[in-house]
């Protein structure tokens, strides 16, 4: 019993696509996780996971491919928990989808381009930082914000905040979403969560989550219903592009994460109904903070090996 | 009688090691085997060597594989007496050295170097270290040596990059230069194991077997295996890389169907 124990908390594995040997238990370790962190804050987790992986020594081809891949399964069953409530805005989902679609072949043309001029490994970081360091910071700053505001006033209530998306041209009523906006923000919305998903191998919850509630100013109620059928569309089609084009996903190591993922996002699930919006936003954003300095730190101190060999393509 | 000694102590430490235990068991199988049909034929060579296996298995499962490389002399091995270099040679391929650069004080990928055709593994062995055993010249034109293989480049102009490259590849060893000395057991036996690691590249290997009397190749024996994917590792990289369109549907349906098969295992309430 004790023997075939430690058999399998130091089973390799070996990764057909990365051509390396893995511990799975720890692969499915850091799917659990990143499956909890993201069941608690109800987002993919992507962000968090294809960081990890470039740390774990995975290539970054192979960690932002497999990691949209492993994305898109660890949304289907919330996106089918979410669509059984009827929380999901299918007509506006499908607008973002849309713009989606076409963010995700830019993103990847782009992924493939700066493959060829050996700079993945520094974009995705400096990608990462950007766009981890700003939602990060926004998240915090305005939850901060709300919960002071919440503890002066009590709670206020109100259908949402008119912004500048709601003076363009193009105008469509959302039902569900209970808009009345243009079609340009929510298309320009997913294209560049299309693209920030090919590029860093994440569904985009984290950033998607934000601008809907800021941007295109839809209730809180489908927000995560609508975002999750995004997430899902836009991986498959990275996941699809992706596999294609650059060769990068490893379906072993997409299943292995996702078996650790799956279990550790229900039990996350069940402890994040226990969180209050403000203060869940409040604790997502400083994690987010942490993983944009850590890579930020990764970029600015003194490499440990100047050079890095790779096989010529 | 410190030789048999050897032999034993050899032996036992081997059994404690099953896989190798049984190579070893098998090698001496085949070395008593040789050994007798030795004086049949009419000319007794110099040197006989063979390996454990012709044929390297990457599977899902795969963590590296040993190699063991093993033979007998005619002549004692050992100090006076002939010496033996092991030379293994993975296939031939193009890699690029690139240099990391700070600009505006971020670390990023700065000039490059191509180097066009190196081994993606080599290892090298002898019973005492090949320089000691060889002429410098005579070593160089053999490729005896990490330091003799060519490492031809173009790109940017720099030292740096041929240095980086031998010291990336020794460190991930893929490139191993006396790893361990080649054991000689019973002063004509000496076996070598060759240490494959989980990030060799499949194609063939050839291995060369040399004799050495005093500082000249007096006898070479070359042998070779072959490393390639079997089972789903082979499958998964074959439909990956030959039908992609295909792999790519199968991925999204596995990784979907696998996220929705685990909730409902791991639904809770």
């Amino acid at each position: 019993m004790a023997a075939s124990l430690a058999w399998f908390l130091h089973l390799q594995v070996y990764l057909p696509i990365a051509e390396m040997s893995v511990d799975a238990f720890l692969l499915v370790g850091v799917g659990f996780g990143v499956g909890w962190l993201s069941g608690l804050f109800g987002v993919g987790g992507g962000f968090l996971l294809t960081p990890v992986l470039i740390l774990l020594g995975i290539p970054s081809t192979v960690a932002v491919a497999s990691g949209a891949n492993q994305t898109l399964g660890a949304s289907v069953s919330g996106l089918m928990a979410q669509a059984r409530r009827g929380n999901v805005d299918w007509q506006m989902g499908g607008v973002l989808v849309a713009g989606g679609l076409f963010g995700s072949v830019a993103g990847v043309q782009l992924f493939a381009l700066l493959r060829r001029l050996g700079q993945v490994d520094a974009a995705v970081a400096i990608f990462y930082v950007v766009v981890l360091g700003s939602v990060g910071l926004l998240m915090v700053m305005e939850s901060v914000r709300a919960i002071s505001r919440r503890r002066r006033h009590g709670d206020a209530h109100r259908l949402h905040n008119h912004t500048w998306a709601h003076g363009l041209p193009f105008k469509v009523r959302f039902r569900k979403s209970r808009l009345y906006i243009s079609v340009i923000p929510p298309l320009g919305v997913g294209f560049v969560i299309g693209v920030l998903s090919a590029v860093m191998g994440v569904g985009g919850g984290f950033m998607l989550v934000p601008a809907m509630i800021y941007i295109l100013g839809m209730p809180t109620a489908v927000v995560i219903g609508t975002s999750l059928f995004q997430v899902v569309c836009v991986t498959a089609m990275v996941t699809f592009l992706q596999a294609v084009q650059v060769g990068g996903v490893d379906i072993v190591l997409t299943l292995l994460l996702l078996l650790g993922g799956v279990a550790g996002a229900q039990f996350g699930a069940s402890m994040g109904g226990r969180l209050r919006g403000e203060e869940t936003r409040a604790l997502l954003g400083t994690l987010v903070l942490a993983v944009a300095a850590s890579l930020l730190w990764d970029l600015l101190r003194l490499p440990p090996s100047l050079f890095s060999v790779g096989p010529a393509l | 009688m410190s030789a048999r000694r050897g032999l034993f102590y050899a032996l036992k430490r081997r059994a404690r090691r099953p896989l190798c235990g049984r190579i070893f068991v098998g090698a001496l199988g085949f070395l008593i085997a040789g050994l007798l049909s030795g004086p049949v034929s009419a000319q007794p060579s110099e040197l006989v060597a063979r390996l454990s296996t012709e044929r390297v298995s990457i599977t899902t499962a795969f963590i590296g594989e040993s190699i063991l490389v093993f033979g007998s002399t005619e002549q004692p091995l050992g100090p006076g007496g002939d010496e033996v270099i092991v030379l293994a040679r993975g296939p031939q391929g193009p890699f690029v050295v690139r240099r990391k650069v700070n600009v505006l004080g971020l670390w990023l990928n700065g000039p490059s170097a191509r180097f066009g055709d190196v081994p993606v593994f080599y290892a090298v062995a002898g019973t005492r270290p090949p320089w000691q055993l060889l002429p410098e010249q005579a070593r160089q034109e053999r490729g005896i040596g990490i330091d003799s293989i060519p490492l031809e480049f173009t790109g940017a102009r720099a030292p740096g990059f041929r240095r980086a490259l031998v010291e990336l590849k020794r460190s991930s060893r893929l490139w191993q230069e006396d790893p361990s000395p080649i054991e000689i057991a019973g002063s004509r036996l000496f076996n070598f194991r060759l240490f494959l690691p989980s990030t060799v590249q499949p194609g063939t290997y050839r291995v060369e077997v040399m004799l050495v009397r005093a500082r000249r190749i007096v006898a070479t024996e070359q042998l070779g295996f072959i490393v390639q994917r079997t089972g789903s590792a082979a499958e998964i990289e074959k439909v990956a890389s030959g039908q992609p369109v295909i792999y790519a549907i199968l991925c999204i349906l596995a990784a979907a169907f696998a996220g929705w098969a685990g909730s409902v295992i791991f639904r809770r309430g």
